[in-house]
């Protein structure tokens, strides 16, 4: 009794910087309809700079209170920037264009941080008393209940303001209804300015008081997003009071899900050890269960423009780009020197889990952001398959891809009824259940180490990385595997073109622009959804085995949340909603051709390509909110109509020169 | 010397997607002067409310209020400038109390809520209840009285009596043109009960698929139930239709 | 011959609103009915309704099978096509695309088919549905290419592609000029002619009283009129209630 008692006010530390954040993440929602991935990395970079400031790391040591001062002024001036610059230009672009460039906001933050501070964590100074509280015979550290008066204190002024000022009611009628609030001579952009001020201050405020749990690094705070955005989901991104107890509960239920883990009745994984991760299902659970208690349509804007995804044409002349594609890979895995080799391999990888997200996300609008974590239960059941029962290729990766299609379909089905922006919230809280629960645990897994993973052969050639052939430069990797991977890719692209011109692809599409719509034209908008899930969780599967077979092992880190959220970025950024797209996106995913080019070439390396990847993800967001393949195509469409009104024109006057 | 019109729509076009709803209007309303616009469903009434108040950018012509061209102007700088526009449905916040929308607005404008309640005595006994949670006739009461505290120059109103008994709306637009005559304030109103719209109008436009077909003066409409008929009811098109 | 569509009671309510109270309604084979009612009056509610989008009570059948209970898609399927109010057209899809997606419904093996071997034939429903409404040339524009009469009429063609037994058309002529509006009469008086019998929901009164076998007037969600077009257009309660309270001295005088 008295030990659950002291879990319980443990978790209260968690608590308040989740509920804290959570808050956060719902005032800038309600300010302006985004979904702010990085507010977690405006939490890290007050903690980081609190450090630097008492600390004497820019020649100067302040006292508490005016580092404080300066450590809330810059988060606030961080916010200010991100709106200005990124958010305030997406204003009329899609949900899923906002969420990719707050990922890049939060990947140059932690690069920023990691360049200016070194990759050692620091200790964030203490603000709170060290006094020790006796309450039920027990000891508890007296910050877990500062940090909570803090946050409690807090949410009661922020609630306050939205109660009683000027200000707050105007957010609250401008959330309600964007278009009434403009007539009523509101600003949304200024309006948009305040909330965001608000949020970035309080984030600020959770770097420092999160000392006595965290440290100042690079993912500790940043990922204290995923469950705030947990309990701002609870809170239907609306309500401040449930999104403030759902955070505190979530603490406290992580507190004691950690309690449990210590008993002895607690299942446990080879070596005796509690099994891990359970806290991230425990509130992956918790949200799933709540989103079928009480629906998941977030409340509407009622905005002026109706915010669509870029739209899909019909893909034209496919033998001829696949026969083009096949011969320029099968040169460049020859003639290439291995580093590139070995980039172009990862494209080829990276290429399908794009095409995976242009079923799911560009063609049925449903914004998944599973699918890198089925490409992982793929290839963990690859390694399993040739460690635990000795089945290699062809049949482990069979295996593979049908284990993805399995849990895919788990996923769509537990998802039918949640859309856009939940579900994108939902699948990041299962992305990292799975990764912590599954990946890392010894049982299913592979613990904290890799796991190994036996070169493919099929009847009698190797068809793996050391395959005798070796290219012209003769070194590791083979191009074989790249041939493989290559022959998967164009089959692949086959697929997904041939889905867009089937029925199948139009009745997609008919469901991404309307379920009302599509239900009156005689379709089955759970039977579309539910097919389409399955034919991208096999292509994500299919990516699972592929790195599984490049890399000779498989480990948790090539699945987690940070890779699963930039996927969609690549994907977003190539063209979500087309094959050319994930084409692209396979080219500048992390570790593929074009950062291998930049690293080579330019000589920029480690934190360098995270910085310039997220500047690039944010500027190329701007330029391009419906992706590079997108753009490109909207400009030969318009070229090609200005060429035939121009041919028009031409043969007008010729014909008048003629009579 | 004529006073300037507060409204001036000239050859103004606007539409959703590049195809027109609205064609070549031209429309004035002058100060203190309750002006009706009517037609049946889809002849561009809500359309040309939107391009006034800047929700729809026009696709051409010029709107002028007291002579100046506001075309560069977002819709919350012309609401700040005097345009109050009461949109189709209920133009109210259902989270917000009665009380609070008099309270809302933008910087340095301060609602005349005694007016408000002067002119709707029975908002005062609500206004505490949110407006979620009022009656359709309430809300619209709510509505109006919120246009009228914020002492516009142009009052735009869309179908107030959508959903509504028409009885309710006979009680309601007789406020808004004693405010007009009181104020100077120019309106436009449009309505789909003719007759109720004639009781309190000046003057009437009828539009039909974007255009003007009828422009007279209330009087006179009122008094020539066959022209008004012909022109909402489409007796004539009827005819021509079944000649077809 | 059976009546193709009949609703019998059917009442929706909002919370405490009745937005539709007990409405009988049939067509008959052959038959363009006209539902015509003030705004907010419940007539898109009703069609709602009867195509499975909102709960109701009361029973709908179609050819003689009652479909009360039936999901939105397989009402369509069993031949009740709608339009709506605001044009839902799939915005990504061509024009020809737009009517094969609500014409065609391959099975898992046809679909699988059509991804690995051969293309499904088009059914010709779609051809005869562009050819009604003259928008053959059309066919392979995106509905972002068009005008606001053709998008309207495609919206249209896309119900009749899957040859439905009775269609519901919600406000097809709303933003249609005086001549498009015209022309559209005539293509749908030839659809009901050539043998769709539909129900036509519209707000030009010309257009409904004009080309109608029957009208039925709806207000505060219940039928206040129901007849030809020449007793709705005399009934002095429809011209009360398109005119006001007050408008019994209005038709008096005339």
């Amino acid at each position: 009794m008295q030990d659950l008692v002291l879990f319980v006010l443990l978790g209260l530390g968690a608590g308040s910087v989740i509920a804290g954040i959570a808050l956060a993440v719902v005032i800038t929602y309600r300010g302006s309809g985004i979904i702010n991935l990085a507010i977690g990395a405006i939490s890290m970079v007050a903690a980081y700079a609190f450090w630097a400031l008492r600390s004497d790391f820019f020649g100067i040591t302040l006292a508490t209170v005016p580092a404080i001062v300066v450590v809330m002024l810059s988060s606030i001036l961080v916010g200010v920037v991100s709106e200005l610059l990124v958010f305030r230009p997406l204003r009329t672009s899609s949900p899923l264009a906002k969420l990719v460039a707050s990922l890049g906001i939060l990947l140059t933050l932690q690069a920023t941080m990691l360049l200016w501070f070194g990759s050692a964590s620091k200790q964030i100074p203490n603000v709170f008393p060290d006094d020790i509280l006796q309450i039920f015979d027990t000891s508890i550290p007296a910050n877990r209940f500062w940090m909570a008066a803090v946050v409690v204190v807090i949410s009661l002024a922020v609630g306050a303001v939205y109660r009683w000022t000027r200000f707050g009611l105007a957010t609250r009628a401008a959330s309600e209804n964007e278009v009434f609030a403009m007539l009523a001579g509101l600003s949304p952009n200024q309006l948009s300015m305040v909330n965001t001020l608000l949020a970035s201050a309080l984030a600020g405020a959770m770097g420092i008081i999160a000392a006595p749990l965290a440290q100042a690094d690079s993912t500790t705070l940043v990922l204290f997003i995923v469950p705030a955005l947990a309990a701002a989901l609870f809170a239907g991104f609306t309500s401040l009071p449930i999104a403030v107890i759902a955070g505190f509960g979530i603490g406290i239920g992580q507190s004691l899900m950690f309690y449990a883990s210590t008993l002895s009745w607690f299942p446990t994984e080879q070596g005796g050890n509690p099994l891990p991760g359970t806290q991230a299902l425990l509130t992956f659970v918790l949200l799933v269960v709540a989103l079928s208690l009480r629906g998941a349509s977030l409340p509407t804007r009622g905005e002026l423009v109706e915010k669509r995804l870029p739209e899909a044409p019909r893909p034209k002349h496919l033998a001829r780009s696949a026969a083009v594609f096949g011969a320029i890979g099968v040169v460049l895995l020859v003639v290439l020197p291995f580093g590139y080799r070995q980039a172009l391999m990862l494209s080829l990888i990276g290429m399908v889990l794009c095409l995976s997200l242009v079923v799911i996300t560009g063609f049925v609008g449903q914004v998944s952001l599973a699918q890198v974590a089925l490409a992982g239960v793929a290839g963990f059941v690859v390694s399993h398959m040739i460690v635990d029962a000795g089945i290699g290729f062809p049949w482990g990766p069979i295996a593979g891809s049908i284990a993805g299609v399995v849990v895919g379909l788990i996923v769509g089905a537990s998802a039918l009824r949640v859309r856009g922006v939940s579900l994108a919230v939902v699948t990041l809280a299962g992305v990292v259940a799975i990764e912590q629960f599954g990946f890392a645990s010894k049982r299913w897994g592979a613990g904290s180490a890799g796991s190994p993973v036996e070169q493919p052969s099929l009847l009698g050639f190797d068809l793996g990385t050391t395959a005798s052939y070796r290219g012209l430069d003769g070194k590791l990797p083979s191009p074989v595997l790249g041939f493989v991977f290559l022959a998967c890719v164009i089959a692949l692209c086959l697929l997904v073109a041939q889905i867009r011109r089937s029925v199948l692809g139009q009745q997609m599409l008919a469901v991404r622009a309307n379920e009302r719509a599509a239900a009156a034209a005689g379709i089955n908008v759970a039977r579309v959804k539910i097919t389409a899930y399955a034919i991208s969780s096999f292509i994500a599967g299919t990516a699972g085995w592929m790195y599984a077979y490049n890399f000779g092992s498989v480990s948790a880190a090539r699945f987690g949340f940070l890779i699963a959220l930039a996927f969609v970025a690549f994907a977003y950024i190539g063209g979500i909603t087309m094959v050319s797209g994930a084409v692209i996106g396979g080219l500048v995913a992390t570790e593929g051709l074009v950062p291998h080019f930049f690293q080579e070439l330019l000589g920029i390396s480690g934190n360098w390509t995270l910085l310039v990847g997220g500047l690039i993800l944010i500027v190329t967001v701007i330029q391009n909110p419906e992706g590079v393949a997108g753009t490109t195509y909207r400009k030969r469409q318009a070229s090609k109509r200005a060429k035939a009104a121009a041919d028009v024109a031409t043969e007008t006057m010729a014909r008048a020169g003629e009579s | 010397m004529a006073t300037e019109p507060t409204l001036q729509l000239e050859k103004l076009s606007a539409g959703y997607d590049a195809a027109a709803v609205v064609r070549e209007l031209d429309l004035y309303v002058n100060p203190g002067e309750v002006v009706a616009m009517l037609g049946p469903n889809g002849a561009g009434k809500t359309t040309t409310l939107r391009a006034i108040s800047g929700l729809l950018r026009p696709m051409n012509g010029v709107i002028r209020i007291d002579g100046i061209d506001i075309a560069s102007k977002p819709p919350a700088a012309r609401a700040r400038d005097g345009i109050a526009h009461v949109p189709e449905g209920r133009g109210v916040f259902f989270g917000l109390t009665v009380a609070e929308h008099f309270r809302l607005g933008h910087r340095g404008e301060q609602l005349d809520v005694d007016a408000a309640y002067d002119h709707f005595p029975a908002l005062a006994a609500i206004k505490d209840r949110r407006a979620g949670l009022l009656s359709g006739g309430e809300q619209q009461m709510l509505t109006l009285g919120r246009a009228l505290a914020r002492r516009p120059r142009l009052l735009l109103l869309d179908e107030l009596s959508l959903g509504l008994a028409p009885v309710i709306v006979e009680r309601l637009l007789p406020v808004v043109s004693t405010y007009a005559k009181e104020s100077g304030c120019a309106v436009l109103l449009v309505e789909q009960h003719i007759h109720i719209a004639l009781a309190v109008a000046d003057r009437a436009y009828v539009l039909s698929h974007g255009e003007v077909i009828i422009h007279e003066s209330a009087e006179k409409l009122r008094g020539d139930h066959q022209l008004i008929l012909s022109g909402y009811l489409g007796e004539q098109e009827t005819t021509a239709t079944v000649s077809d | 011959m059976t009546t193709v569509l009949s609703a019998r009671g059917v009442s929706v309510s909002f919370g405490g609103v009745h937005a539709v109270v007990d409405v009988d309604l049939d067509v008959e084979p052959g038959q363009l009915v006209g539902l015509i009612g003030p705004n907010g009056a419940g007539k898109t509610t009703f069609v709602d309704a009867i195509s499975g989008f909102v709960p109701h009570r009361g029973t709908v059948t179609l050819d003689g099978v009652d479909i009360t209970g039936s999901s939105p898609h397989s009402r369509a399927r069993r031949g009740l096509s709608r339009t709506w109010q605001a044009i839902e057209l799939f915005d990504d899809l061509t024009v020809r695309e737009n009517l094969t997606v609500a014409a065609q419904h391959p099975s898992t093996l046809a679909t699988l088919k059509e991804l690995f071997a051969r293309p499904i034939p088009l059914s010709q429903g779609i051809d005869e549905a562009l050819e009604a409404f003259a928008l053959e040339e059309l066919a392979d524009a995106t509905p972002t290419e068009l005008t606001q009469g053709q998008r309207k009429l495609v919206g249209v063609a896309r119900a009749l592609a899957a040859r439905p037994k009775c269609l519901c058309l919600d406000e097809p002529a709303a933003g249609l000029d005086a001549h498009e509006s015209v022309a559209f009469g005539r293509h749908l008086r030839e659809i009901v002619d050539r043998g769709t019998p539909t129900l036509l929901i519209d707000h030009d009164m010309g257009l409904v009283l004009g080309i109608s076998d029957h009208v039925v007037v709806l207000e505060f969600g219940q039928v206040i009129a129901d007849g030809t077009p020449g007793e709705v257009r005399s009934d002095p309660s429809v011209v009360a209630a398109y005119l006001g309270s007050a408008a019994d001295e209005l038709t008096a005088a005339d």
